[in-house]
């Protein structure tokens, strides 16, 4: 037998493997038609989506809203940035990376778990405004600048070498990089280790009498957050070549918020799709005003009042349905 | 000679000016069914948040099989073989009554079970099965607690706290807001734990009181007015005009 | 005259009095900011952009004539109403939920940004600085101080005075703070309470859009006036202890000392970085902050 939140993590899975093929396709279009700005486009989407990705295992998953969490990816972004200049290496930079924001997610995770509820929102913001602040005082980060002539890499990937400057080869890079995130998170999500941080947003008052101590789940999820956030944001200077402190502040971090709770909260898929449907909107209506804001803000006000499962929560349901139709009694 | 299972010595905290617990001391034999009674605010929910950790007692002790465990939080309390279900239901609303089984139950799973997916061990799920049908819950097991009728809840409740197995369970009112059919099953079931754990248990209905417990220990104040057989506690002059009233 | 005193002089104190005009200035923004906090229980992140909206609408009047003295009484007047609606026509729309802290958070972070691409919208991005409604300068001590700012002080205390007074010590007062205290008490003892909650919002909305008046000559107005400003006001607010009318008094005053001092010795850009760090420090020794909560204590 299939317990429900299993195949609930399948139906998920269902959806991602629809958003790869589609992007598959779309990968295949902008390579016929030897497009960059729209697979660059996409790339980003996709960057963006594996910071929501990390928003979304606190908020859906263990219940804590992180209003901070482009520390991390900023962190990442940076950091990646940082390791470029001096080695030219993919696998340098993801691996400096990871260590990085693991051991940064622990110091932040001692601090920000102090506290919970709506505090808890308060201080993963407060923590992330002084860092952008820091960063964007620092001299030797470029301060407001940011990091500037991040050389263009060729990553290695054993078989073949895909170039960062390739739009369509780095797209697919991206692609594989934010699946793997999705695939790693998902399954720590089965396990009875992510069953206790469903648990702990379900009731956390509980969980101590079931033997367990509610601070190290806690405190893990929120390292795995951090690292997700990390790794995404090392992905950042790869494409564009630079970063900047903007993508410490707060404008980040409440993207990734707004997108996660559009797409839908506590169900990894959400943050995906929520990133392509924003990104979308945003160049769609772009090509039409600079308000995309309204539009955005108006969306995202009506997914919290109507929507509180979001797009892809609300879809969800349908293919467990199917799923549970399909399984062998 | 072995330790009792449970044993309180002096437990006290005060609310303010109120002593909620004064003092109470007692043992609790293996495999039998004790109760605590007394009128509302006699301290008896206060007592139980005492035992399981939830509450650091102000002074005395609490021994766990002859261990000190005065003080501890209640994971550890868990630890030393302790569980407890709660006067309100205390459950994972969201989730199913399988899940809610599960979550209870993979406490029983190695450490190195932690981080490989739920279906790579059978330890918990059988568990689950077993809890499922001594509690008549098999045919809900796919129900959000949410869906399920206030007996079935309350019947869960007691479900999810022995899912660990624990050496001492504290019940706190399983039948409160029961149905009189519901309260007579619980009451049954009860009597069919005690083969394999000791249960300490608070309760309102005297009737049921009398006729499941093999001691009764009362409370009054804050404090132990008396303990005994049912048939003591019945016959005890104190109890009679400080609980049952005039007689 | 001895160095220290010219120091004091020409040095210290301007530097002082900038950090009392900015601590008013917070104050009056953070007041509403925690009375609907400790009230609804709400984190308002559209506050900001309802104290750009005060200042918003104060410029849109004084186009067609109207004097700054009378906006002062007007710009609040047409906010309560505003707030009322967003109250009852947004926020109890998610109220009743479970997750209350989450989705109104979340739901007024919303409002925030519509709101803000509004005011770009219809104003533009440049910002715009309306007239100082009093010219001119005092010197005290020999201490220079620009007329308005001195006018700000003397009225800005003046506010939160009276706010202080009708929360602790009116009938209105009472009833708001019993409501904050225990909603279905004061509900069962005849408060109205969906109409207090409603009227609450509405105030500090107000509150927000008269500080919005008030501040606009000195601090200009531009779609983003309430972003810059909302992030000190929240600090504000967590230092003082959400909810709490004194603690916001406090904190104001201490934490633009603060900012001023640093400012000064240190460098104006380390003086956002050390204040956070403050707010976050607090949140972790004392998540209740300086002061306890509105009805509490």
């Amino acid at each position: 037998m299939v317990d429900a939140l299993t195949r609930s993590m399948r139906a998920s899975h269902v959806l991602v493997a629809i958003l790869v093929s589609v992007s598959l396709v779309i990968a295949a279009v902008g390579v016929a038609f030897d497009d960059t700005f729209y697979l660059r486009l996409a790339t980003e989407a996709l960057i963006f989506a594996g910071l929501a990705l990390s928003v979304d295992i606190l908020l859906g998953y263990t219940g804590l809203l992180s209003l901070g969490q482009a520390l991390y990816f900023g962190l990442g972004a940076y950091l990646s940035a940082l390791v470029l200049m001096v080695v030219p290496s993919f696998w340098a930079a993801i691996g400096a990376t990871a260590l990085a924001s693991a051991l940064a997610g622990l110091i932040g995770g001692f601090i920000v778990n102090r506290v919970r509820g709506v505090y808890f929102a308060l201080i993963t913001f407060g923590m992330a405004q002084v860092a952008a602040k820091i960063v964007y005082n620092t001299r030797a980060l470029g301060a407001s600048d940011g990091l500037i002539g991040v050389p263009v890499i060729d990553i290695n990937l054993g078989i073949v070498t895909v170039s960062s400057a390739s739009p369509a080869g780095f797209f697919l890079l991206v692609l594989a990089m934010i699946v793997i995130l999705y695939a790693f998170a998902a399954y720590l999500l089965d396990t009875p280790f992510g069953r206790l941080l469903i648990a702990l947003r379900a009731n956390e008052a509980r969980i101590p009498f079931l033997g367990y101590r509610t601070m190290t789940p806690r405190l893990a999820a929120y390292v795995l957050a951090a690292m997700i956030a990390g790794l995404s944001g090392a992905l950042y200077p790869m494409l564009r070549g630079f970063v900047s402190p903007e993508l410490m502040f707060f404008e980040t971090s409440g993207n990734a918020v707004i997108t996660v709770v559009t797409g839908g909260a506590g169900i990894l898929v959400g943050a995906l799709y929520g990133s392509a449907l924003l990104t979308l909107l945003k160049s769609v209506i772009g090509s039409y005003t600079v308000h995309h804001l309204i539009v955005i803000g108006v969306l995202f006000m009506g997914a919290v009042i109507f929507l509180p499962k979001g797009m892809m929560g609300s879809i969800r349901p349908a293919i467990e349905r199917m799923l549970a139709r399909r399984e062998p009694k | 000679m072995t330790a009792p299972v449970l044993e309180t010595r002096d437990l006290s905290i005060n609310f303010g000016g109120l002593r909620a617990v004064d003092q109470v001391s007692f043992t609790v034999e293996r495999n039998r069914i004790t109760t605590v009674i007394g009128p509302n605010g006699a301290g008896k929910s206060t007592l139980f948040n005492l035992i399981s950790g939830a509450l650091r007692p102000r002074n005395g002790q609490v021994l766990i099989e002859g261990v000190d465990c005065t003080g501890r939080p209640p994971y550890r309390m868990q630890a030393a073989g302790l569980a407890r279900s709660f006067q309100i239901t205390n459950l994972f609303d969201e989730l199913t009554v399988a899940e809610n089984l599960r979550l209870a139950a993979q406490i029983l799973e190695p450490v190195s079970m932690a981080w490989r997916p739920v279906r790579a061990s059978g330890v918990a799920q059988a568990r689950v099965d077993e809890l499922l049908e001594r509690f008549g819950l098999a045919d809900k097991a796919r129900y959000i607690v949410g869906e399920l009728s206030h007996g079935e809840q309350r019947r869960l409740e007691v479900a999810v706290a022995l899912a660990c197995k624990p050496k001492v369970l504290l019940l706190d009112e399983p039948t409160q807001g029961m149905s009189h059919g519901d309260t007579r099953d619980t009451a049954e079931l009860i009597k069919t734990l005690a083969a394999d754990v000791t249960v300490l248990l608070i309760e309102h209905d005297i009737g049921l009181v009398m006729s499941l417990s093999d001691h009764v220990i009362v409370m009054h104040q804050g404090q132990k007015l008396a303990e005994g057989t049912p048939a003591d506690v019945r016959a005890n002059k104190a109890v009679q005009t400080a609980y049952f009233g005039h007689t | 005259m001895s160095e220290a005193a010219q120091y004091f002089q020409f040095v210290l104190a301007p530097q002082m009095l900038i950090g009392l005009v900015l601590g008013v200035a917070v104050i009056l923004v953070a007041l509403g900011l925690t009375i609907i906090f400790g009230l609804l229980d709400v984190i308002n992140m559209s506050h900001g952009e309802f104290y750009a909206l005060g200042a918003f609408v104060a410029l849109a009047l004084s186009t067609i004539g109207l004097p700054f003295w009378l906006l002062l009484l007007l710009v609040p007047l047409i906010m309560l109403p505003v707030g009322y609606i967003v109250e009852r026509g947004l926020i109890q729309r998610v109220f009743h939920s479970g997750d209350r802290h989450v989705r109104t958070l979340l739901l007024t972070f919303g409002l925030g940004l519509v709101m803000e691409d509004a005011f770009r919208l219809v104003f533009g991005p440049n910002p715009h600085r309306p007239e100082t409604p009093i010219a001119g300068g005092v010197e005290a001590l020999g201490i220079f101080l620009p007329s308005y700012r001195l006018f700000l002080i003397i009225v800005g205390t003046a506010i939160i005075a009276a706010v202080a007074f009708v929360v602790y010590r009116t009938r209105l007062g009472a009833m708001v703070r019993a409501a904050a205290f225990d909603r279905d008490m004061a509900a069962s003892l005849g408060v109205p309470v969906q109409h207090v909650y409603a009227g609450a919002f509405a105030f500090g909305v107000a509150l927000a859009g008269l500080a919005g008046v008030l501040l606009a000559p000195i601090y200009s107005v531009f779609p983003t006036m309430g972003r810059d400003f909302i992030l000190m006001a929240f600090t504000v607010v967590i230092v003082g202890g959400m909810g709490s009318i004194t603690g916001v008094v406090v904190a104001g005053l201490l934490l633009t000392q603060i900012q001023a001092i640093v400012s000064l010795y240190i460098s104006p850009v380390w003086s956002d970085p050390i204040v956070f760090g403050i707010m976050v420090v607090m949140l972790m020794v004392r998540p209740q902050g300086l002061f306890g909560r509105l009805g509490h204590g």
